[in-house]
């Protein structure tokens, strides 16, 4: 049994080639291997991903590569020769998925596109993510994930109110994306266990976004209501903002309904500042009417307050209210620490690393111990032990430039 | 064919997050059996969007949208036949899934632990906000809470303002839609498996966890000592010219970060004077406040005349990452959604025809089909003691 298998978890058994770059491809692969599976990251000297090289010293310690591809196999290929496509092939015959986010038109150019991986491989899952998809009019146009945001319709609604809209935070979109592609995969799995029939999945960032915001579509397809930034307002909630606290500090509090108010309502008037709050804001009609004297109301009172000391003392009388997380609350939170979420993993060289873990538990899920591959690293398993190819013929293609 | 069609999935789910999980199962072929509260149903149902403006039980998009090829049934968990027949109904199924949290589960007889041990071949996700073993600082939380414990709020958006509040990102419900994707991700990965070994198992998913993995590629850097951390709110900024630009129509996003992108403004602009001021590869080796703040005024200027949809095809075609910022109208008009499918008409018995949001992929040998939400209780006769219930309508 080799370390793969005895890692264990859902996808035990299924192996995984990946032709990506930047994050969403990598995501969607780093999901699979958290899962179980073995995930085998195709590189080459000549194309390395810019996650490995840019502003980097070491390319075996690239920061951002390292940060989303653990637990991966590194095998390098170099895709720009014909030895190295029909090497690439041979792997993806010992393979069950394929997942590919190159440019568009990329993996044709390549003589590596569906129909001609099929013809070697004809039951392999293979998974093209791309902006716009893999076809269509605009499927030639490419971006960076603040793109898909913002075709998606996810930007046009996060912004102030009555301003311009400001998009979410420029990380956000990718992982999306890849996660998406990464559950079309997993089901088309189940169907190949099934039948034994492999397919085309076809994930379109963009829509990916759109999915994330389907309600505030759903309004224009209903009613024909394109809505506009609404800042942090919420039309079931009243109050729901992220209001000051001490030292530049921010509190996020949503009020869930009356009874969450009728608790919150004693801590405003405790306060000693809004004594004159009694009855007047108990139905979610009168708060939802004067909701920016509300807002302007509570800003006061919490400005005194420290942020997390305040969020417990109203967790405590029952209400959803939380601290804004820095990066600093976010790397020493408590609570993510003790449940295992931030995992030390060990490297190549059997130095410890910390990495952002799985967003599941499972009850027999799988080992999770190894970081991102070292460029190459397991050339030898994959070329002798999946390929079976001796070690002379490892050398010649070596040296060749095959497999570097 | 359909890639789950041979599961069946009970759902007790009330919110949008474990809802959303069932949607995505049910588009893929799973039949998804959601219980609802016996008189009122689901609390999505109350909530709008609201077709033809007015509300009702049947008249939800939001509910219409989340659950999509579902079947209805009701079931008032209180009353000790009701829950009897829910305990007959998870012998009969493959998965149960739920997003109220462990004291509701506990009240219900239906701790994961004691779920296990009666029904061991289910699959039983569990979706909240911080994990079933919260603390108690963390037992309340609403979407707003969970984008902000996993960073993204704090730093949206891009390039904040100190004294303007944190955002809470677009629409209602983005940390819900999120944590459904990877319980759904999740499950279908556990029924792989079930299908060899015949074992269930729970699967424990924290919406917080969901959204702080999402940002992987800076927090994993911040965790490892590899990026700086702080309370500055531009922690997981790019900085430079990108952003959003007014146009005559609307809105473009334009990213540039590279000589190529440079070189290509150049060409779409028609070499303006202006840009000659700027140093070769300025933006990855000289990138200034100043000359960000120039080269954006200048951007800004040239775009408050341009059709966003028509410059971003100019810009596209030479290279330029130049995109509209859409809005839902914008979607349902796009032709690369029309040629996709993405939005598919359907007839809801009450809120007629209308084009609702599909998933983003298309499977070849096993399409996904998004079909109408059920009215409330509409397949009662389909329960383990349907006789009560009578004959479908």
């Amino acid at each position: 049994m080799t370390d793969q298998q005895k890692r264990g978890g859902p996808l035990a058994g299924v192996r995984v080639v990946e032709l990506t770059k930047v994050w969403a491809g990598p995501y969607a692969g780093k999901l699979l291997a958290f899962l179980g599976a073995e995930v085998i990251r195709i590189e080459s000297e000549g194309s390395l991903d810019v996650t490995r090289t840019y502003g980097v010293k070491d390319i075996n310690k690239a920061p951002g590569f390292q940060a989303v591809n653990p637990q991966k196999l590194s095998v390098q290929i170099n895709m720009k020769s014909d030895e190295g496509i029909a090497l690439l092939l041979e792997l993806v015959k010992e393979s069950d998925i394929l997942i590919e986010n190159l440019r568009p038109g990329a993996v044709d150019r390549l003589g590596l596109g569906y129909e001609q991986v099929k013809k070697h491989c004809p039951n392999i899952i293979y998974t093209s993510m791309g902006m716009y998809g893999a076809e269509g009019p605009l499927s030639y146009q490419t971006g960076y994930a603040p793109c898909f945001a913002a075709l998606g319709g996810l930007s046009a609604l996060s912004g102030y109110e009555g301003a311009a809209p400001a998009g979410v935070n420029i990380r956000y979109a990718d992982s999306t994306f890849g996660a998406a592609a990464a559950l079309a995969s997993v089901a088309a799995l189940n169907h190949r266990s099934k039948t034994g029939e492999g397919q085309f999945i076809d994930v379109s960032a963009v829509e990916s976004m759109t999915s994330m915001i389907g309600d505030a579509v759903m309004d224009f397809s209903l009613n024909g209501a394109v809505r506009q930034c609404d800042g942090n307002r919420h039309e079931d909630m009243a109050p729901h903002g992220v209001y000051p606290c001490r030292d530049g500090e921010w509190i996020c509090i949503a009020v869930s309904d009356d009874q969450a108010w009728q608790r919150f309502a004693p801590a405003l008037n405790l306060a000693g500042g809004a004594g004159a709050l009694a009855g007047r804001f108990d139905t979610f009609a009168s708060r939802k009417a004067e909701e920016s004297e509300l807002d302007d109301i509570i800003a006061n009172w919490t400005a005194s307050h420290d942020a997390s000391e305040l969020a417990a003392t109203l967790q405590g009388l029952g209400i959803a209210a939380s601290k804004s997380f820095s990066s600093v609350d976010l790397i020493s939170d408590h609570h993510l620490w003790a449940r295992g979420f931030y995992a030390d993993v060990e490297d190549s060289e059997g130095q410890s690393r910390p990495i952002v873990g799985p967003s599941w538990k499972m009850s027999r899920g799988a080992t999770i111990n190894k970081a991102a591959p070292k460029l190459g690293e397991h050339n030898k398993y994959v070329f002798g032990e999946l390929l079976r190819l001796s070690d002379e013929e490892q050398e010649r293609l070596h040296t060749a430039g095959v497999t570097r | 064919m359909s890639a789950l069609n041979e599961v069946t999935i009970l759902e007790l789910s009330e919110r949008v997050s474990g809802e959303y999980c069932g949607k995505l199962l049910a588009e893929f072929g799973a039949t998804v059996i959601k219980v609802e509260k016996t008189g009122t149903g689901s609390p999505t149902r109350r909530m709008g969007p609201f077709g033809k403006d007015t509300s009702g039980p049947e008249n939800s998009g939001l509910f219409a949208y989340l659950n999509a090829g579902k079947q209805s049934v009701e079931l008032n968990l209180d009353s000790a036949s009701d829950h009897a027949t829910l305990l007959e109904l998870l012998k009969t199924v493959d998965v149960l899934i739920d997003d109220h949290g462990a004291k509701w589960l506990r009240q219900y007889d239906l701790a994961p632990d004691s779920i296990a041990e009666r029904f061991p071949g289910l699959v039983f996700c569990a979706i909240t906000a911080y994990g079933l073993d919260a603390d108690d600082d963390r037992q309340y939380a609403e979407d707003l809470n969970v984008f902000h414990s996993s960073g993204l709020g704090y730093h949206t958006p891009s390039g904040a303002a100190d004294d303007l509040p944190p955002l809470k990102g677009a629409g209602r419900f983005l940390p819900s839609y999120e944590a459904g994707l990877d319980a759904a991700l999740c499950i279908s990965a556990t029924l792989y498996e079930r299908r060899s070994s015949g074992l269930g198992q729970l699967i424990e998913i924290s919406a917080q966890e969901v959204l702080a993995s999402r940002v992987d590629y800076v927090l994993g850097q911040m965790i490892a000592g590899d990026m700086d951390v702080s309370p500055s709110r531009h922690t997981f900024d790019l900085g430079g010219p990108a952003g959003i630009f007014p146009c005559a129509d609307g809105f473009a996003y334009l990213w540039m970060s590279a000589p190529p992108h440079w070189d290509a403004l150049r060409q779409l602009l028609d070499n303006p004077a202006w840009m000659n001021s700027f140093p070769e590869r300025w933006m990855e080796l000289d990138c200034t406040a100043e000359r960000v703040a120039e080269c954006r005024k200048h951007i800004t200027q040239w775009l408050s005349t341009k059709q966003k949809h028509q410059v971003a095809e100019q810009a596209q075609q030479l290279g330029l990452t130049l995109v509209a910022v859409n809005n839902a109208g914008d979607l349902l008009a796009s032709p690369q959604y029309q040629f996709r499918d993405y939005f598919s008409e359907i007839e809801h018995p009450v809120l007629g025809k209308f084009h609702i949001p599909t998933s983003p992929y298309r499977l070849s040998a096993t399409p996904i089909k998004t079909n109408v939400a059920p009215l409330l209780g509409q397949h009662q006769y389909s329960m383990p003691n349907a006789a009560q219930f009578g004959e479908p309508q």
